[in-house]
């Protein structure tokens, strides 16, 4: 299969990202650590808010629900687009603040500016 | 189970990809899908202009792109408190859209991978691969390009977890395949409006090969991909369509096609894939098999020659927090170069309009 020789080949071996790597990004690797720690919390807290509202709506629609409608079911398309503009907006209010030092889009504006 | 169950439990997710495996699974994705779009994707213009701003208070300048000058630029940046954190976030989310989707397909590996072998067989289209595929897969493709598990070549639900990140990655440009028919139906054919034979390149799900074929019924449509597993699932999704495309696993640097055996082809998002003396064999190959007059659409990034320090920059940053190794290379060589010093005469090429229209070369009617 090959048509290009190996040896022509045999610098692409020490590129960046040839091989995967974990890389920090602060020096001090804990601040790396606590930003990936805090994203998972929100992502994990959001499972079950969505669980929830699934949960209570399917409550209200039916009286009873089952684990098999909880987790091969979906919310209405209503819920749905009430639950990704809720979803959103806590994004926007938990992380946005983490770029408020230079004014991007989702600048907390009670924020001090980065001296 | 048919392979509709397989793959599509809980019916198709934005008209086309396959279904996550339960609720509290698709929660997690969308949460992290819609992270992405707020902290990263909404981010890139301001970011880009701080960034930008940061350079021009610096020693540096951003006319100035070239290898040396962009090191010192990730230097120079990567101090950055914002810029450390944008890409930090960046990179967490990248692991954790991954992390979520593999551990819900994973729950049904046997089921799919099943589905796969029962479609293998089927047609429309037909499908042929290396059996022994994940102890062929050439050095230079084996890595893990944009983080996802096992890469594109060794891992065998490759091809859903290549589509499903189409779907994040894309931010709702490829639901419904949209993206891929848009493409297709931009996709140069010859002036003389004969079509019979048309290849796509480095098909991924294969969308686009079966949108071609929607666009042009009465022709043959040949996609490839160096992955297996990537064509064994271009070829399942094709057979939902009722698409008679014939998938191959075949590396586009050794084409295993007659000369002059085309009409026109097409890549998408290839070339920054590949190492440059690949690159140079695959527009070889792709000249010798389009027959005189027939012409190649090449879309992806724009080249160094049209881009600032900070493009490039964003290029080396890529490379190693989003394992793209080719692209900087890429970047750098200015693909429509390439193109010419093989032979071929560019039509047109608009940098702006390098990942929508593309690049689009000619074979000499005269060659």
């Amino acid at each position: 299969m090959a048509k290009v020789e190996d040896s022509e080949l045999a610098y692409t071996r020490d590129l960046p990202g040839a091989v995967r790597s974990n890389p920090n990004y602060f020096d001090n690797e804990v601040i790396d650590h606590l930003i990936g720690i805090v994203l998972e919390l929100g992502a994990q807290s959001w499972v079950i808010k969505d669980r929830l509202a699934f949960l209570e709506e399917l409550l209200a629609k039916q009286g009873s629900v089952s684990l098999d409608d909880l987790e091969q079911g979906r919310p209405s398309e209503e819920l749905q687009a009430k639950l990704q503009t809720e979803r959103q907006a806590m994004i926007q209010k938990i992380y946005g603040r983490l770029y408020s030092s230079y004014g991007g889009d989702t600048a907390d504006p009670l924020s001090a500016p980065m001296s | 189970m048919s392979v509709e169950q397989a793959i599509y439990p809980r019916g198709k997710m934005a008209g086309v990809f396959p279904t996550l495996t339960n609720r509290s699974d698709e929660a997690y994705v969308e949460f992290i899908d819609d992270a992405r779009k707020i902290l990263i994707h909404a981010q890139q213009e301001p970011i880009g202009a701080y960034s930008r701003g940061l350079i021009e208070k610096s020693e540096l300048s951003n006319e100035d792109n070239g290898p040396d000058t962009t090191q010192d630029a990730v230097e120079l940046l990567m101090q950055d408190s914002v810029l450390k954190t944008y890409y930090r976030v960046k990179r967490s989310l990248q692991e954790a859209f991954w992390s979520g989707l593999k551990d819900s397909l994973d729950e049904r590996r046997a089921e799919i991978l099943a589905a796969l072998d029962e479609t293998d067989q089927a047609g429309p289209g037909t499908l042929e691969y290396d059996p022994n595929w994940a102890d062929s897969v050439p050095e230079y493709a084996d890595c893990e390009i944009h983080l996802q598990p096992g890469g594109n070549m060794s891992e065998a639900l490759a091809g859903l977890y290549y589509d499903y990140g189409l779907k994040v990655f894309l931010g709702g440009a490829a639901d419904n395949d949209q993206l891929a028919k848009f493409i297709a139906m931009g996709a140069a054919m010859p002036d003389d409006g004969k079509v019979e034979r048309i290849l796509d390149l480095g098909v991924g799900p294969g969308s686009s090969s079966t949108a071609l074929k929607e666009r042009h019924p009465d022709a043959e449509v040949w996609g490839i991909d160096l992955g297996a597993p990537m064509v064994r699932y271009a070829h399942l999704r094709a057979i939902e369509t009722n698409a008679d495309v014939h998938f191959r696993q075949m590396a586009a640097e050794d084409l295993d096609f007659p000369d002059n055996h085309f009409d026109a082809a097409l890549a998408v998002l290839l070339f920054h894939e590949l190492p440059i003396p690949v690159a140079k064999e695959v527009i070889a190959e792709v000249y010798r098999v389009l027959r005189p007059g027939g012409k190649f659409t090449l879309l992806d990034f724009p080249g160094s020659k049209t881009s600032d320090l900070y493009s490039m920059f964003f290029a080396q940053m890529d490379a190693l927090d989003n394992v793209e190794p080719y692209l900087p290379e890429y970047r750098r060589s200015n693909v429509e170069d390439l193109l010419v010093e093989a032979g071929f005469e560019l039509e047109g090429y608009d940098h702006k309009a390098a990942l929508s229209k593309g690049r689009v070369a000619v074979k000499p009617a005269t060659a």
